[in-house]
């Protein structure tokens, strides 16, 4: 089970703007866009509901923060006198599950609201009796961070709920006029009242009071500005509170390494038994009916032939027939050779920068190639990281001859810091995605079994980039 | 020999058209060459071939549709012969094949289409009703099995017979095949049969039952 995005994260096909590799689409943004961005925020469905986060995650972490630390301390407290250390054992057993139960809750809201998918950590499941239980249950360090979660949540739900409050400020600010409108003449018939504007900052500061209904017109632009400046305040809280998400009420990072190393050895296995089977496939429907029909033919023309010394009956049919088994020959080579290619091509042991040549050389597709790989066997990275950059990069550029359309193709390798980069961009038509059909998938796959990670930026209308990132040693 | 009426169903089309050419040449009449076993069902139902020779892995899934074919041509028309054929012998594939009866089946490892001779002498048998097991599925299908006390009194000559009988063949061709007179065959049936218990009825019939009790199908 895997919540989280595999590590190839495609840009969203539909967003125009994500032009460059590996940068998120704000910040790519010019400065028109930079202005839309600002002035539309407040009405993107993801800052609602990320001010919605700030707002109900609140009360969870009021009570969250309450139950768990009273149950510890009075754990603590029985514990120390011994007297009740067994039952003050059970109030920190309680402790760890009641802060478990509620981080579920955080992730529930987490995921739906931000979209934010945290992995629950595994139970610990032991065998054995009570003490085992017992034992299991307080060495559980998930739960014990889903404590430390309870705890440390409540200082940033205050801050969170002050982000919400700039919503609700620049909200009442902003209809003053409105409410001018409406009260003023009940509470104007009693005494020259003014209205008040409500200051975003603590203590008021700044805050002008309406004195007349034009004044309510400048109360209104300070709650115009603080509502266009609260998603920001409120994205800047719950960013922090992601990252406590993540670290306190993830399974762990040991653990989300184990999972991940699960999965990809899963991948991995499922890849070399696909491997054998198109590799049987292509022997049983190629090779080897090639040869059949080779040696039939030859039979056939050998009997034809007659017996030794006698008259040949008929010999155009003969040659016609060995002409054929000629061509079968032929071709039963090279479909060998192509297949032996497929395993692994020869060029390979030559180094990468060859076999990546040779490629751009046999597209059809004009391929410039910019290969900037060091020259020293020492740094070379392991056989099996090269065979798959040279696989990545045949199967990359067999999508920009069948997908893209495109009449120029870029391949790009380079290698830094214990990391190879693979870099294939064309002028095509783009939209490629994980889903497409375009055995993009596969090759993400494969990537992560070894640690390597797929970008796909493919805007509709081009161009499209992929980058793959291999580390030098498997 | 008479000609025969053929159906062939193989998806490599280099291979199916010269099968066709091979069987046209020699006499036959390939009435369709198919690549699939829907068009194969459908090309028996039209033309009432006498056989088929069919390849067992074909679309869409290339696992057994041929196979599936063969056991559906086999029970709704009796007078068509199947001959199926593949690169690989699996036992499972013949025992379901000779399940219903080894009466006008065959099943042959693609290789033996080298000979075209041999191949086409293997067509005719199953044409007829006759039976032709290549020799790797006897194997298979007689080593694979608890032999049964009845088999286990067999000589080692007697077995040899018993075997190349189950491949389908004649009391001459063993002879031919083993180098003996054909009255030393003959012996050896009869042998054969009263060791396996087998009633003196029709002799054809004594036969197909010794190669069943011999391959435990």
């Amino acid at each position: 089970m895997q919540d989280r995005p595999p590590k190839a994260t495609p840009e969203p096909a539909g967003n125009p703007s994500a032009g460059t590799l590996g940068k998120p689409a704000g910040r790519a943004l010019g400065r028109p866009g930079a202005l839309r961005a600002v002035l539309t925020t407040p009405f993107t469905r993801r800052a609602w509901a990320e001010a919605a986060y700030c707002l109900l995650g609140f009360p969870v972490a009021l009570v969250g923060f309450v139950l768990v630390l009273v149950l510890l301390a009075t754990s603590v407290g029985l514990i120390a006198s011994l007297v009740g250390a067994v039952l003050g054992l059970a109030l920190a057993v309680l402790a760890l599950g009641l802060s478990r139960t509620l981080g579920a809750l955080q992730r529930a809201l987490a995921a739906g609201l931000l979209g934010e998918r945290v992995t629950a950590p595994a139970l610990p499941r032991p065998s054995g009796g009570f003490l085992a239980w017992l034992a299991a249950r307080l060495r559980d360090e998930a739960g014990w961070r889903a404590a430390a979660y309870q705890l440390v949540k409540l200082p940033v739900a205050v801050f969170q709920l002050y982000a919400a409050a700039w919503w609700l400020i620049g909200a009442f600010d902003l209809v003053t006029p409105l409410r001018w409108a409406v009260f003023h003449p009940l509470v104007g018939a009693t005494g020259g009242a003014s209205m008040r504007t409500i200051s975003p900052f603590p203590g008021g500061a700044g805050a002008p009071h309406s004195g007349s209904f034009a004044d309510t017109f400048l109360t209104a632009g300070i709650g115009a500005l603080t509502l266009l400046a609260a998603p920001w305040i409120t994205r800047g809280m719950v960013t922090m509170d992601r990252w406590l998400l993540s670290a306190l009420l993830g399974p762990g990072e040991l653990a989300q390494r184990v999972r991940n190393l699960e999965e990809t050895r899963a991948l991995a296995v499922d890849d070399s038994a696909a491997l054998l089977r198109r590799l049987e496939r292509d022997l049983h429907d190629g090779a080897q009916v090639r040869l059949v029909a080779l040696a039939m033919g030859l039979d056939m023309a050998k009997e034809r032939l007659g017996p030794a010394g006698g008259p040949v009956a008929d010999p155009d049919r003969v040659r016609e027939l060995v002409e054929t088994a000629h061509r079968n020959a032929g071709e039963v080579l090279s479909e060998l050779r192509n297949l032996s290619r497929g395993i692994h091509p020869p060029v390979l042991d030559e180094g990468l920068p060859d076999a990546l040549a040779t490629l751009a050389a046999r597209s059809s597709v004009p391929v410039e190639l910019s290969v900037d790989l060091p020259q020293d066997d020492s740094q070379r990275p392991t056989p099996a990281i090269e065979t798959i950059a040279y696989f990545c990069a045949a199967e990359l550029l067999t999508n920009v001859l069948r997908h893209s359309g495109a009449g120029h193709a870029v391949l790009r390798a380079e290698q830094s810091e214990e990391r190879l980069r693979l870099r294939v961009t064309d002028d095509g038509r783009g939209g490629a995605a994980l889903g497409t059909g375009t055995g993009l998938p596969g090759l993400a796959q494969r990537v992560r079994t070894v640690d390597g990670s797929l970008r796909i930026s493919s805007p509709p209308g081009g161009p499209t980039a992929v980058e793959i990132e291999l580390p030098l040693h498997a | 020999m008479r000609a025969m009426r053929i159906v062939i169903a193989e998806d490599a089309a280099v291979l199916r058209e010269l099968l066709a050419q091979m069987l046209t040449e020699r006499g036959h009449e390939v009435c369709a060459a198919v690549g699939d076993a829907d068009a194969l069902r459908a090309a028996v139902a039209e033309h009432r071939p006498d056989v088929t020779v069919v390849d067992i892995r074909m679309p869409p899934t290339h696992s057994d549709e041929g196979l599936q074919a063969a056991i559906d041509i086999r029970r709704e028309h009796p007078g068509t012969g199947v001959l199926l054929f593949s690169q690989h012998i699996e036992t499972k594939f013949a025992t379901r094949l000779l399940a219903a009866g080894s009466a006008g089946v065959g099943y042959l490892l693609k290789d033996r289409v080298t000979n075209v001779a041999e191949f086409t002498e293997a067509l005719t048998r199953v044409a007829a009703g006759g039976t032709a097991l290549d020799p790797e599925v006897v194997t298979q299908l007689a080593g694979g099995r608890q032999r049964t006390t009845d088999l286990e009194s067999l000589t080692t000559r007697e077995r040899e017979v018993l075997a190349l009988m189950a491949e389908g063949r004649s009391n001459a061709a063993i002879a031919q095949t083993l180098v003996v007179s054909a009255g030393t065959v003959e012996k050896h049936v009869a042998a054969i049969f009263g060791k396996l218990g087998l009633p003196s009825s029709e002799d054809a019939n004594r036969r197909v039952l010794a190669v069943l009790r011999y391959l435990g199908a």
